[in-house]
């Protein structure tokens, strides 16, 4: 696939249902394996909702634009909001062994992604980056450690 | 998107069973359904994974809540019927251990 698939939502939850049925669809078609597709979407809904939460603020209508590309090997996908833009140093995930509700959807793309990478060199908002080697398989939590 | 949700009580126990994505629009739901059964004399809450087939770090965020709310109020929260995506979200964050987890709602009521 040489041409990207582009989508546009508003920055409101209520639109994450959809772009996790395109990016499905799209792993589909190109015989992604049901769990590797699985956590790719998952990382996908993360970086979304990260961006409704911390960069909008909130639910609102500014767009989050979604690139998909699957080239040789590699699935890419970028996410691009126009909110308030991120502190890229304060962005890590929590320690595990504190039980405690949220602050999970980093260390889900941190985990599952083989590359996460943020971009705040722009007028206004963050392009977000991450990369996946299909070929590999799955990464198990192992594999990657403690995290 | 949104989720249904089912209440059954079975003498001092309670099981919501949920239906749909559980994300960022719709645990906020799960939410409110859950806090008030740890308030009443349930002994065991159930909460029945078996109609999600997709979960996110907020969902996973008020399971622990409820947690930690069953922990406060000195009731059971047990979880049932996991499905294979819910189940490996739950192991990529570490917590497929630290709740009671069943294959099945009735293994969960079992005393």
């Amino acid at each position: 696939m040489t041409q990207p698939i582009k989508l546009s939502i508003p920055g409101n939850p209520k639109y994450l249902g959809l772009i996790r049925k395109v990016l499905q669809e799209l792993l589909d078609n190109h015989d992604v394996p049901d769990d590797t597709a699985r956590r790719l979407i998952l990382c996908v809904d993360e970086a979304c909702a990260n961006v409704i939460k911390h960069s909008y603020e909130g639910p609102c209508e500014e767009p989050i634009e979604a690139t998909f590309t699957i080239e040789g090997n590699d699935f890419k996908v970028q996410i691009r909001d126009y909110g308030k833009q991120c502190d890229i140093g304060q962005i890590k995930p929590r320690d595990l062994k504190d039980i405690k509700p949220g602050g999970l959807g980093t260390h889900f793309m941190n985990e599952i992604m083989d590359e996460v990478s943020y971009c705040t060199n722009r007028a206004n908002g963050t392009l977000l980056t991450m990369i996946k080697k299909l070929k590999t398989g799955l990464t198990t939590t192992q594999d990657k450690g403690d995290g | 998107m949104s989720i249904d949700l089912k209440l059954d009580k079975t003498g001092d126990a309670v099981t919501v069973s949920v239906t749909g994505d559980i994300d960022m629009s719709s645990s906020t739901k799960m939410r409110d359904a859950l806090a008030p059964l740890f308030q009443n004399n349930n002994k065991v809450v159930v909460v029945d994974l078996s109609g999600v087939s997709y979960i996110d770090s907020s969902g996973i965020a008020t399971l622990v809540e409820g947690l930690q709310w069953s922990h406060n109020s000195k009731n059971k929260f047990r979880l049932a019927a996991l499905s294979p995506g819910v189940k490996d979200v739950f192991e990529i964050a570490r917590l497929l251990t630290v709740f009671e987890v069943f294959e099945t709602k009735e293994q969960a009521l079992a005393p």
